[in-house]
């Protein structure tokens, strides 16, 4: 379960900034009181366009940035007041996220699972699981530097399940895959969602979210402009498609 | 937690080739390759000074007093061959197209001047690029100077001794080991600052902006792991590079010595081998250490904070100078450790390292150094975390 109240995100601009961004205003509000609630054992997506707040709002998720005000609370712990609690109960992945180049998958993952405190018979049990599911029994032991994408991206799908988490993160995990590696992570996703995971993931691709998402959020200049299911979407919707609905909702909130 | 990372970031930094090539290859390669070098071109030199035969030009007249001389002086002192020339023209021309070593010019009326007893005028020509020749002149002259004095007194009949009034004797009290401490003892301390920065910078960079710039930072902030203990982690592989860097150009300093034979002279080498005990060493490395945290505390931050390599690269290399500058003090002569050098942060360690070379140093003033480096490592380590946790600038 995350349960998100009133998250609020404020950055300084530095001089440099300013002058690339053309303001004189000395913060930048990236994400605006936002609320909403990701239910276990359902899929929730995050849909917005580039610059909306998506990945700001991913990353106060997984702990890696401080909100400026408002709540999160990750499977019942306080993310703000306990944020490696919350980290441990949380995987986190994303379509940009690299990886050790010079390590070889087995000493990746063998890093991720001390790092998370996983017991050397569950890191054993879960490794050759997720290896005989990835398919990634052949090139274990390669330098991941030689790997292609594809092997990649099932190491990072590893990497992100060792620790069984009970909440998973995706910022737009299929971002510059093609269709065939694109699919691991489709199917990773739902995976998560028969286990009784929360999953939630920012996309910025409509197909993708109808693909996948139970309930959905549209985000866009770090306000919410849409919360509901998706069936609450499609019954609701005034264009013809949902790609088309999508740009409808963000180009009236343009000019609202 | 800080080990598990300290253990993968070693095995990271183990694999790339240009950190390895900074923090180990280079610093023991350096001086073996420099040393012999040198060694080598030095005695080729010498071996070529000593065994030249050199042309001296001479315009004067024929059989004049310098040229019996020099002729006089056996071969076994530097083989040469006298050159007469009408004018003193001619003869600089060749001096300086090199067809001559030395020039020299004796006025027509010199015997006069001997044959008076008045001094005598001589001028040597010399090229001062061409090495050596100045010396070479002054050599002869010795000779021909010493040689004609005892004539002069034989025939003023002068006993030689009663016009030297005075004896005077300059005693040394200062041990070799004092001497090479205080005179040499700067190099070691230069080579352990210079190559302790270099060995810290590229490991620094690659895991810190190396991190941001290959994207897996972000994962790696989502762990249940503490920032300070990423931190940590991350900076000891940093100071044990720097560490390893100065270590290995050290162990080819002593192979250099060891092996190659640079040092000739037994006693000097006998000095060497008793400043090189487990105490020295100790002591050393409990003065560097602080200084290598130092150095890592002053590049994490700039690491950190830069987006790219290149950038790191650029901000970090100039900086390089400013820390390792003050490690030249060393070399000068008469800079002393005290209460005020103590405080200098870089100049502390290096006039400490001497006075311990020395055998001369005083424990008060080590504890204010080793006090002073320590205290900057922890504001670095300090200003280190602040930078890491602020979150802007360790994603991008």
């Amino acid at each position: 379960m995350i349960e998100v109240t009133n998250l609020k995100k404020e950055f300084i601009l530095s001089r440099q900034q300013q002058k690339e961004l053309n303001t004189k205003d000395k913060t930048a509000l990236a994400v605006d009181s936002i609320s909403f609630r990701c239910e276990p054992g359902r899929v929730f997506s995050l849909l917005g366009p580039n610059g909306a707040g998506k990945t700001t709002t991913l990353r106060m998720l997984s702990t890696i940035f401080k909100p400026t005000s408002g709540s999160i609370k990750i499977a019942g712990i306080d993310a703000i007041e306990n944020p490696q609690e919350a980290r441990k109960k949380i995987g986190f992945l994303t379509g940009s996220t690299g990886l050790y180049a010079r390590l070889t998958p087995n000493e990746l993952i063998q890093y991720f699972g001390d790092l998370y405190g996983v017991s050397k018979a569950d890191l054993k049990e879960r490794k050759e699981r997720l290896y005989h599911l990835l398919d990634m029994n052949e090139f274990q032991n390669k330098r991941i530097g030689k790997l292609s994408t594809g092997m990649k991206q099932k190491v990072s799908i590893c990497r992100t399940m060792i620790h069984d988490p009970e909440v998973v993160v995706f910022d737009e995990p299929t971002s510059g895959l093609d269709v065939i590696t694109a699919e691991n992570i489709i199917t990773l996703i739902r995976d998560c969602k028969n286990q009784g995971k929360t999953v939630i993931f920012s996309s910025h691709i409509m197909s993708e979210v109808d693909l996948l998402c139970d309930d959905m959020a549209i985000i866009h200049k770090g306000k919410i402009l849409f919360e509901g299911t998706m069936q609450d979407f499609r019954s609701n919707m005034q264009a013809d498609n949902l790609t088309a609905e999508f740009i409808r909702i963000v180009h009236a909130s343009q000019n609202a | 937690m800080i080990f598990t990372i300290f253990k993968k970031e070693l095995k990271d930094t183990l694999r790339d080739r240009r950190t390895l090539m900074m923090m180990l290859v280079i610093p023991v390669l350096i001086f073996p390759i420099i040393m012999n070098v040198f060694v080598s071109i030095s005695a080729s030199y010498q071996k070529e000074a000593a065994t030249k035969k050199i042309k001296i030009g001479m315009v004067g007249a024929k059989n004049n007093f310098l040229y019996n001389e020099l002729n006089a002086i056996p071969s076994s002192l530097g083989a040469k061959e006298i050159i007469f020339y009408k004018d003193t023209t001619e003869m600089l021309k060749d001096l300086k197209n090199d067809s001559l070593q030395l020039a020299s010019y004796v006025r027509p009326d010199f015997n006069q001047y001997m044959d008076s007893m008045k001094p005598a005028p001589i001028v040597f020509y010399h090229n001062a690029t061409d090495m050596g020749m100045q010396e070479r002149a002054e050599a002869y002259m010795k000779i021909i100077e010493e040689k004609a004095k005892q004539e002069r007194y034989k025939k003023l009949g002068i006993d030689e001794i009663k016009v030297q009034p005075l004896v005077t004797e300059y005693k040394n009290i200062a041990s070799n080991k004092e001497m090479i401490g205080k005179l040499a003892g700067g190099f070691l301390p230069y080579i352990f600052i210079a190559f302790g920065f270099i060995g810290c910078m590229y490991p620094a960079i690659d895991l810190f902006t190396g991190e941001k710039e290959r994207g897996t930072i972000e994962t790696l902030l989502t762990t249940p792991v503490a920032r300070w203990q990423i931190l940590f982690g991350k900076m000891g592989v940093v100071v044990l590079s720097g560490l390893t860097a100065a270590t290995a150009a050290l162990f080819g300093l002593f192979m250099s010595i060891e092996v190659l034979d640079v040092v000739d002279n037994k006693e000097i080498l006998e000095i060497i081998h008793s400043i090189l005990s487990v105490k020295f060493i100790l002591m050393l490395y409990s003065l560097l250490i602080p200084l290598t945290v130092f150095f890592a505390g002053v590049m994490i931050p700039i690491a950190v904070y830069a987006k790219s390599f290149k950038e790191a690269q650029s901000i970090i290399t100039p900086l390089n100078i400013v820390m390792v500058l003050p490690a030249m003090v060393g070399f000068f002569p008469g800079i002393e450790l005290n209460t005020v050098t103590a405080c200098i942060p870089v100049v502390n360690i290096v006039l400490a390292t001497k006075e311990l070379i020395a055998g001369t140093l005083e424990i008060g003033l080590v504890a204010l150094s080793f006090s002073v480096m320590l205290t900057l490592a922890v504001i670095a380590v300090i200003v280190s975390y602040k930078r890491f946790d602020k979150e802007t600038n360790v994603v991008m």
